[in-house]
């Protein structure tokens, strides 16, 4: 009996062959679908990024951070800040988020010191201190906030699907530089801290380099999320911006899809999404079952629904780890 | 963990819209989810309000204005001889403004409305006319300061207005200045005000704008700095107001905040020397001074309507005082500002409506919002001399909380100045607030 090491497994293939087959239809969808609609995807993409970046984070570096709004309301904050400059509004969304990305970084020089629960609660520090900042720029005027109105420029169909677009291909490419980053040298070194920091660590392992990239790409994803968010609401209030329910959101959406998989994040996002749109208007109750569902998933499956499905199948539709499997014939 | 509480916010379609998208996608078939507007449609209005939630004081008498309105309106309006029948859309923000657009979003785009109606506070109705500017479709808004929602969404001081769709009547620092000047001449004073602004944004406006134009009507402000919402402990700036001998307050506080300050300054004597006490966004309600026992007697106030306004209801033809007695009579509970307010927003968008030369015209509704000038229940909407475009300057009244004299209710309101619109009858005299 022959063995192989391989990481193109068939059903790989087809994994990667049906992720693009669906971005291309979804690329193509607002030539076929209202307006409604448009906007609802908008939404889902914004969620699948919120989730793969926490999930890049908590799922492979151990670092569970609920301060993630910190990221979200700045990039939507500077977008604002530098589009009222006079820079266009889709540019000054992608600078927004690169100048987010970039503060992240001496960010990172002293929050990554700091270990388990204490990185947790000084995210959530930081991310009051952001929006505290915030507020004090005159432009926002403490909770009143301000508008991205340069985005009315653009005609309402042209804009909406712009932003579409614009948050179709923010996923799409956030997920290949995390797939890239996790398939990558310092993927196997990410891998090896989520499994067991210690162990990597004496096999020579550098972990800190390895989560601040890490950190930085998530501070990166999560502005872009946030900026893209603020276009299709233009209205910007640091007040729901900064507010940790986005964090909530994440967690949620790993959590139940499954943490530490490629594939769960993006499971938990469109689960989340499928569950708000259908019991959102239930209220109370809604809110009740995502909680329930939370723990449910944290007692019973804790390494969320793909993680389930994986252990059991040893499925893996995306091919990042590496199989053993018998070639004889 | 699960502190979603925001989370029933993205809920925008329903579940026939989710299967027909994926029909979309699936069959490739057109339009699904789009509304034609077609001849014979009805006018669709979309009215925004918060009804649950923090502000719920300011949407609790909506619902009763709509039943008003939609009675009125249940022949339908005839517009060009033509009749169109009249279809409300009202929407719930629950206080917070990231549903505040998506609602708004989702009225535009699945209820296919022709004009959007927003009221109360800028956490529902700026995101409701940025949704609504960004789409393209007529929106008419009041009961926020007009610099919050003109300056508060992005327009430039100087330049010309960025606005093409949405249009805002409400009163401004401008009008508290007229205002106040006005009710506080009724008493012998020694023109010592002492002020507590909060580090909000209305505090902070209210800090710039309003207190250099008071100190320049000859009033000498007594300003201890911004104190933060949610503060326990007040007795430095009651020691400071004491000290500096002041006999007029004046504050723009939440609800428990003043509840708090005003139990301290009773405490420690204050309230024994202040002739006038001047409270704004706290006392809009009823529910706001009786929730202070016997200090709220006499505390005095501003009002944006009030049921002894002169002005009917163009839209329903109710009188100030109907509107009012017909709130208490179907609901047991004391009439508010509000009922006047949201019902003037009903005014104005319908004789929008009237003047459009075609009212499902989006462009041709807008064209009609700039010129219209119209009286309604809070008296004059004016958009072709306000203090910029898109902006018309609402009155607010000065008024008193006093013991209710019919005794069915603790406190009533009445008028003591009309400055910024004289039609209004003034009724009492300003009660100094220690005699």
């Amino acid at each position: 009996m022959t063995m192989a090491v391989e990481r193109w497994t068939a059903q790989s293939r087809a994994g990667v062959g049906g992720a693009a087959l669906v971005l291309g239809a979804l690329a193509l969808a607002p030539m076929l679908i209202g307006p409604g609609i448009v906007d609802r995807l908008t939404a889902l993409f914004i969620y699948v990024i919120l989730a793969a970046m926490w999930n890049a984070l908590a799922g492979y570096c151990g670092l569970v951070s609920i301060g993630q709004q910190l990221f979200f309301g700045l990039g939507a904050y500077a977008t604002i800040r530098i589009a009222f400059a006079g820079v266009d509004p889709f540019l000054a969304m992608i600078l927004g988020a690169v100048a987010v990305g970039v503060l992240a970084w001496p960010v990172s020089l002293f929050m990554l010191r700091l270990k388990g629960g204490e990185f947790s609660i000084g995210m959530w520090v930081l991310a009051s201190i952001g929006q505290l900042c915030v507020k004090l720029d005159p432009m926002i005027q403490g909770e009143t906030g301000s508008s991205l109105i340069s985005l009315n420029a653009y005609g309402a169909d042209l804009r909406r699907n712009l932003i579409y677009w614009g948050a179709l291909a923010a996923m799409t490419c956030l997920l290949a530089a995390l797939f890239a980053l996790l398939r990558s040298r310092e993927g196997l070194a990410i891998q090896a801290i989520r499994d067991n920091e210690e162990a990597a660590t004496s096999l020579g392992v550098r972990p800190e380099r390895t989560k601040r990239r890490l950190f930085v790409l998530a501070a990166f994803g999560i502005a872009l999320a946030g900026a893209l968010w603020l276009a299709q609401a233009v209205s910007f209030q640091p007040k729901s911006y900064f507010s940790v329910q986005w964090t909530a959101y994440m967690i949620f959406m790993v959590l139940v899809g499954g943490i530490g998989r490629f594939e769960g994040a993006i499971l938990g996002a469109v689960l989340f999404f499928a569950v708000e749109t259908f019991f959102a208007a239930t209220g109370v109750w809604y809110l009740i079952g995502l909680g329930a569902t939370a723990i449910v998933f944290s007692l019973y499956f804790p390494r969320g629904l793909w993680g389930a499905v994986a252990a059991r199948t040893g499925v893996q539709l995306l091919p990042l780890g590496y199989r053993a499997t018998n070639t004889e014939t | 963990m699960t502190k979603t509480s925001k989370g029933a916010n993205r809920m925008t379609l329903n579940r026939r819209q989710i299967m027909a998208s994926g029909l979309a996608l699936g069959t490739a078939s057109l339009g699904a989810g789009r509304v034609l507007a077609a001849d014979g449609d009805p006018i669709r209005i979309g009215f925004m309000s918060p009804r649950t939630g923090p502000l719920a004081g300011f949407g609790v008498t909506d619902g009763y204005v709509l039943d008003q309105v939609r009675a009125a309106l249940k022949g339908g309006l005839t517009i060009g001889g033509k009749t169109y029948a009249v279809e409300i859309l009202d929407r719930d923000t629950q206080s917070d403004p990231g549903l505040a657009s998506q609602l708004a979003k989702d009225l535009i785009n699945n209820g296919g409305i022709d004009m959007m109606l927003a009221t109360s506070t800028p956490e529902v109705v700026n995101p409701a006319s940025d949704a609504c500017e960004a789409a393209g479709v007529p929106c008419l808004s009041t009961v926020v300061p007009w610099e919050a929602w003109y300056f508060g969404r992005g327009a430039k001081p100087g330049a010309p207005s960025p606005f093409k769709w949405t249009y805002h009547f409400s009163f401004g620092v401008d009008t508290f200045k007229k205002t106040y000047l006005s009710q506080w001449a009724q008493l012998e004073t020694n023109k010592k005000v002492a002020v507590m602004y909060p580090n909000d944004a209305d505090g902070n406006a209210i800090r710039a704008g309003l207190a250099p134009l008071l100190a320049a009507g000859g009033y000498t402000i007594v300003d201890p700095g911004p104190y933060e919402t949610g503060t326990s402990d007040y007795s430095t700036q009651i020691a400071m107001f004491r000290d500096a001998g002041c006999e007029i307050f004046n504050t723009f506080p939440i609800p428990p905040d003043f509840a708090a300050f005003w139990q301290q300054a009773a405490q420690q004597g204050l309230h024994k020397q202040l002739k006038i006490v001047q409270v704004a966004k706290t006392g809009l309600f009823p529910g706001d001074i009786e929730a202070l026992g016997s200090l709220g007697a006499n505390i005095a106030s501003a009002d944006y309507w009030h049921r002894d306004f002169p002005y009917p209801s163009t839209a329903t033809g109710i009188k100030a005082a109907d509107l009012a007695d017909g709130y208490e009579a179907a609901t047991g509970m004391q009439w508010t500002q509000q009922l006047g307010a949201t019902m003037a927003l009903f005014d104005a968008g319908i004789e929008a409506l009237k003047a459009a030369s075609d009212p499902k015209g989006k462009a041709a509704l807008a064209a009609a919002y700039a010129k219209l000038n119209v009286v309604t229940m809070v008296g004059k909407v004016d958009f072709t001399s306000g203090p910029v475009a898109n902006v018309s300057v609402a009155p607010i009244i000065g008024s008193q909380w006093v013991k209710s004299e019919s005794g069915k209710f603790t406190y009533d309101t009445v008028i003591t100045e009309n400055a910024t619109d004289p039609n209004v009858p003034v009724t009492h005299k300003l009660l100094p607030y220690n005699a």
